[in-house]
């Protein structure tokens, strides 16, 4: 190797040792010793949403809209998405759905700044919710008193107000489709009791959404009604494939005959 | 000592190391942009939109369906939740799209594992190879110390550290760059965030811009290389077979990877030198280790290694019987 390479390359290479030295002194003198805090103001957001055609659905809610127990993990949200591309339709999904969410914290998660800019986007919005608010993870089963159902329920409407309200304070145009519950447990002893529980809990929701005229109630409880154990997942809670693919048929319809395509 | 020095680095650039590491580097840059490529093209079509905001509270929502399984790794993933919530409530894009953003990136994960190795191809016979094709005689039997001899060889190595890292950061730019664009290098960064107790502590947090955070990146990756070239150095005099010496130090490296991730309750480990290398941590602020760990802690322990395999070195070295 020639020595004046080698000569250029040692000065070159350090060169670059004081460059990393210096990095890794910034480094310490950052982290160890502290920097200046700057203040920072968020640079203006460009809230122009671009204006396309295709249809934009947002799913809110528990374990049903993101789709536990469902083989392919897609829930009825998934199904429903397949349904409306097949009829030609351009559709984007954005599934804000978490696992265990109750009422109460979909209220919170509603309220955060980008759910908002995104459900303001939406044309179409999904919910299900309130399965974990009665079923406690199956606790409620075990003691179905009137008073203690009337609770809960009372919670649930004031929670769900507040959101159907903090959705149209950013979005006054989307339709809203709330899927009802269906009852997990009606071949159980207790059955005709949660049955009826669920029946109660699904007509309040119904005269709730009444006040919205863009709020469509979907029905779920008939669909489950009869061999529910064929449309459940194993762990007898959630639906399987089949269940959900039946939400699916329903909501499917509903958006291509109505609420649909402007 | 100039001399020395040249002498040394003529004898690495002839055994075109650098070469093979250019190679390296350049086959597992061109997979990972082209792997990145991919990912950004499936979340277009997922999503249906290139928002970097739809795009995080996508990942967020993921992240908190995974929370009720997650085990152990649940209070890693509820503070990365947090983070990620904290950039979205101050509008920042953690991953502004372009060629920065990916160096970071790549540093990031390259820092721990595969620097250390591409450093330890050249240090790791940088005495040994010499005693095995028995060169070292003719070193010796200059009118040199032994002590200017290894610190010749040590300082080439310092230098060869630093021309990797810079290969490392020219070869990740030219490819990124062509792949994703050139742009936001001043794009802001978070940083600052601090794990205590499990809890993401968000009052230190402040803004830098990208090209200074790569720097100190670049800076950190460059310690934590060099400490693992000290000690392969050390093995190379210490032991007569580059095979035994590249061994031993892969173990060490391999250790701490998986030391690091369930060494939770077994506090004295935090001595030990290979858990202590994910400097980059703290910077990016993930929970460390273990508890009570620092930046500060984390580089006093890696410099006292680093001293302590150079007096051994140093020792081992002068008083070695040459044969």
């Amino acid at each position: 190797m020639h020595s004046k390479k080698v000569r250029i390359i040692t000065v070159f290479a350090a060169f670059t040792c004081l460059l990393w030295i210096f990095g890794l002194g910034w480094t310490v003198k950052d982290y160890l010793i502290g920097a200046a805090h700057s203040a920072y103001s968020p640079p203006a957001a460009d809230e122009s949403a671009a204006q396309t055609n295709e249809l934009k659905i947002i799913a809110l809610g528990d374990s049903l809209t993101r789709g536990t127990g469902d083989i392919e993990g897609k829930g009825y949200v998934g199904y429903v998405t397949d349904q409306l591309k097949k009829e030609g339709l351009d559709v984007s999904l954005i599934n804000l759905g978490i696992k265990g969410l109750t009422s109460e914290r979909l209220a919170e998660q509603i309220k955060e700044k980008e759910i908002k800019r995104q459900i303001g986007q939406g044309d179409i919005i999904l919910m299900t919710i309130g399965g974990n608010d009665l079923f406690l993870g199956g606790q409620t089963l075990t003691n179905i008193t009137d008073d203690s159902i009337s609770k809960l329920e009372e919670a649930y409407l004031s929670h769900l107000k507040a959101i159907l309200a903090d959705i149209r304070a950013v979005n006054t145009e989307a339709t809203i489709y709330l899927l009802g519950l269906y009852d997990p447990f009606n071949e159980f002893p207790e059955g005709a009791l949660t049955s009826k529980t669920v029946r109660g809990w699904n007509s309040k929701t119904m005269e709730l959404l009444a006040e919205d005229s863009k709020a469509v109630f979907v029905p779920t409880y008939d669909l489950f009604q009869l061999n529910v154990n064929d449309y459940l997942f194993t762990d007898h809670f959630h639906p399987n494939e089949v269940g959900y693919r039946l939400m699916a048929d329903r909501v499917a319809a509903l958006i291509t005959s109505g609420g649909g395509p402007r | 000592m100039i001399n020395l020095v040249q002498n040394e680095m003529t004898k690495l650039l002839g055994k075109r190391r650098f070469i093979i590491i250019s190679v390296i580097i350049l086959v597992l840059l061109s997979m990972f942009t082209y792997a990145q490529a991919r990912q950004a093209e499936t979340i277009k079509e997922r999503l249906g939109t290139v928002d970097w905001r739809t795009e995080l509270q996508q990942k967020i929502v993921d992240w908190q369906n995974r929370l009720s399984s997650a085990g152990q790794w649940r209070e890693q993933l509820q503070i990365q939740i947090e983070q990620s919530q904290y950039y979205l409530d101050h509008d920042i894009n953690p991953s502004e799209p372009g060629a920065p953003t990916f160096i970071r990136g790549f540093v990031e994960n390259s820092a721990e594992l595969f620097l250390p190795l591409l450093i330890m191809i050249i240090a790791v016979d940088l005495v040994s190879s010499e005693r095995s094709m028995g060169t070292i005689k003719l070193l010796l039997t200059r009118p040199v110390s032994r002590f200017h001899i290894l610190l010749s060889k040590y300082i080439a190595l310092i230098l060869s550290v630093s021309l990797v890292i810079f290969i490392f950061g020219l070869l990740s730019y030219i490819i990124s760059a062509f792949m994703f664009g050139n742009q936001g290098w001043a794009a802001p960064v978070l940083t600052g965030f601090k794990v205590e107790g499990g809890e993401l502590n968000i009052s230190e947090v402040r803004l830098v811009s990208q090209w200074q955070y790569i720097i100190q990146q670049f800076g950190l990756a460059w310690f934590i290389s060099l400490v693992v070239g000290t000690l392969s150095f050390m093995l190379s005099i210490l032991m007569r077979s580059s095979a035994a010496g590249m061994g031993t130090m892969l173990a060490c490296l391999i250790a701490g990877a998986i030391l690091s991730n369930m060494v939770s309750s077994w506090t004295s480990a935090k001595y030990l030198f290979m858990v202590n290398l994910g400097l980059m941590n703290y910077v990016s602020g993930t929970a460390p280790p273990i508890e009570g760990m620092t930046l500060g802690f984390s580089l006093a322990v890696l410099a006292a290694w680093m001293l302590g395999s150079l007096v051994v070195s140093f020792a081992v070295f002068m008083r070695k019987d040459i044969y």
